[in-house]
């Protein structure tokens, strides 16, 4: 509950501290979006000790097929729920398709593997002009509507007016930005239910060790697919809000500079925690939206975060400061627990 | 049939290059038990330095400083960055590799531009031999069998000296081989240098063929990744082989149904790691690294 209430507070104040440094609109949404797909990345990698180097399959076929859905079966009546369920679905089909295969295998084969299948289909996405409009990718797809109960709502709707002095003023923000962070809301709690379930601790067990789970009687590869179809279904919800949120969506979106993103996000931010990849995300973008518009070695700047925090933080930002927190609170009580049997005279 | 000839020979070239690269990934596999990811930064590096020095001094230079240049840079990069990333998971391996790659990178882009450099023109690289009903380039003939030489040396230094025995011998069992007194610290570092030296020369050669851009060391090194794992992790024929293969089924595609050529190296790979994940020529034993 305590977790629920801090990250809506969070995720309401978010955009104003946008406005309150300088004023990009729409990246507040999109880093919403994104960290969607962070989070079912660092799900993978977290719970399943997977390192996925072809996550931009999954992204790209969310974006892709969400668009495909409104410009072919709907254009006369673009229905926003559909075509990101439809977006979510093919990504999650996609994802238990290429994971039956690569689930029996570990480390850099692993990843290699998912990075074939990501080229692959980078690949025929650039090549099937006729669907894809091959590198200029898909624009001026119709505006989907979201129909809830009698209401049909536009997303691109402003917020009202209130000025609110220097956070700017309410209606800088987009309905958007509301409908995507409680998806992410929805995500977040829906993660930590599902880390802390019997197949979260599951999962758990068999990375740490897969010979004595199996021996247990769990299907170690069964669980690794769910895993596995669990986080390309999050990160295909991903890319089909942004194409819907972007209006566009291109190969880039399927590219191995995407998949990598993944990785660069959820490291920095600390893997194996709730907010890592939220952080990382939202740090990353933040820094490549405003340094990459003042100078041109962005990507170097962001090369070299990586590797710093892979250096001297390998538990990532959040990690980092939830195991100090940790280690702080065990030392109070430490303290504690010592000047009570001082005080009593009991054995120390 | 004058066509599939050349697509033969094309491929050739084009596998060697691959042949070239994966077997330093693979004998820095065998020694360190590292998935360098940077790898492909070694190409890159090497074609840019032969570039400068080729513009400025001609192509032997060019060939001479590129090796030195990278091998040195190699040493610095095994000395400062990356040792205590040895003994660690795969995971972090590939994670700092990817980190490095993505520096030198853009460093590159920093310093020569995002654009394709182009070659200079010099004497002979224009040359053409006669080959019965057609012509080829004779630099490109003249680079497959400098690549066919350089690889032999290589095999003769795996085969023949100390160093490639602990080599050959740490891919069995490195504990045993620290316990019988082999120096493999130092063999890793002269493995590291060794595998880079080679990426670095065949990036120097293969720039008057190839266009040279920022990104295409990690261009190289997904195609070499996946020669590594058709022929077998750890296996130097099993480069040799993948090498020589996938460039031939790149090249022939690329004849037959061009769109499919860059779709089916990645098929190839799929097949073979579901069919025989230790690859053509590998030993099952690393396949749970």
């Amino acid at each position: 509950m305590r977790v629920a209430l801090l990250t809506l507070i969070g995720l309401a104040l978010f955009p104003f501290f946008f406005h309150a440094i300088d004023g990009y609109a729409g990246l507040a949404t999109q880093i919403v979006i994104v960290s969607i797909a962070s989070i079912g990345f660092n799900f993978l990698l977290g719970y399943t000790g997977l390192l996925s180097y072809g996550h931009a399959m999954f992204y790209g076929s969310g974006g892709y097929v969400a668009a495909l859905m409104l410009i072919r079966v709907m254009p006369q009546h673009p229905n926003l729920w559909l075509a990101v369920i439809g977006g979510t679905l093919a990504a999650t089909a996609l994802a238990l398709l290429v994971g039956a295969l690569a689930v029996r295998l570990y480390g850099i084969y692993f990843a290699l593997l998912t990075l074939a299948f990501a080229q692959m289909i980078f690949f025929v996405v650039e090549q099937s002009q006729d669907w894809t409009n091959g590198d200029d990718g898909l624009q001026n797809f119709p505006t989907a509507l979201l129909p809830v109960g009698p209401y049909t709502i536009d997303l691109g709707t402003p917020l009202p007016a209130l000025a609110l002095g220097p956070f700017g003023n309410l209606s800088d923000i987009k309905l958007w930005y509301v409908f995507a962070a409680v998806a992410l809301l929805g995500v977040i709690l829906g993660m930590r239910a599902l880390t802390r379930s019997q197949f979260g601790e599951v999962l758990t067990a068999i990375r740490e060790n897969e010979e004595r789970s199996s021996l247990i009687g769990f299907n170690a590869a069964a669980y690794r697919l769910a895993a596995f179809a669990i986080s390309g279904a999050l990160t295909g919800l991903s890319g089909a809000l942004r194409a819907l949120y972007d209006g566009t969506v291109a190969v880039d979106a399927v590219g191995i500079d995407r998949s990598g993103s993944f990785v660069i996000y959820t490291i920095v931010g600390g893997v194996q925690t709730l907010f890592g990849p939220v952080i990382g995300t939202g740090l990353i973008m933040y820094l490549e939206a405003v340094l990459s518009a003042q100078i041109s070695y962005w990507r170097l700047i962001e090369g070299v975060i990586f590797v710093a925090v892979i250096i001297f933080l390998p538990a990532g930002i959040v990690g980092t400061l939830t195991r100090k927190a940790a280690e702080r609170a065990r030392q109070r009580r430490a303290l504690l627990a010592e000047s009570l049997r001082a005080r009593t005279g009991g054995p120390t | 049939m004058v066509a599939l000839t050349q697509a033969l020979l094309n491929g050739l070239v084009l596998g060697l290059i691959y042949v070239a690269i994966a077997v330093g990934l693979t004998i820095v596999f065998g020694t360190l038990r590292l998935v360098n990811f940077a790898h492909g930064a070694f190409y890159a590096i090497g074609a840019y330095i032969g570039l400068v020095v080729a513009q400025n001094w001609g192509l032997g230079p060019a060939l001479l400083a590129a090796p030195i240049g990278v091998a040195l840079f190699a040493v610095l990069l095994d000395r400062v960055l990356l040792r205590p990333f040895y003994g660690k998971d795969v995971t972090s391996q590939i994670l700092v590799t990817f980190g490095i790659a993505l520096i030198v990178e853009e460093t590159l882009r920093l310093i020569f531009g995002a654009t394709t450099q182009q070659y200079p023109a010099l004497a002979g690289l224009a040359t053409s031999v006669s080959l019965g009903p057609f012509v080829y380039p004779a630099y490109r003939l003249l680079f497959a069998a400098g690549v066919i030489v350089m690889l032999v040396l290589v095999w003769l230094f795996m085969e023949k000296t100390d160093y490639g025995l602990i080599v050959r011998a740490g891919v069995r069992d490195r504990t045993m081989v620290q316990l019988l007194g082999g120096n493999i610290r130092q063999a890793s570092t002269i493995v590291f240098a060794l595998g880079a030296a080679i990426a670095g020369l065949v990036g120097a050669a293969a720039s008057p063929i190839y266009s040279i851009a920022p990104g295409t060391g990690f261009a190289f090194l997904v195609p070499s990744f996946v020669v590594v794992v058709v022929g077998g992790l750890g296996s130097f024929w099993g480069a040799v082989l993948g090498g020589l293969l996938i460039g031939e089924l790149q090249s022939l595609t690329t004849l037959a149904f061009a769109p499919a050529a860059n779709v089916i190296i990645y098929l190839c790979m799929a097949l073979v790691l579901l069919l025989r994940p230790q690859g053509l020529l590998g030993e099952s034993e690393v396949i749970r690294q």
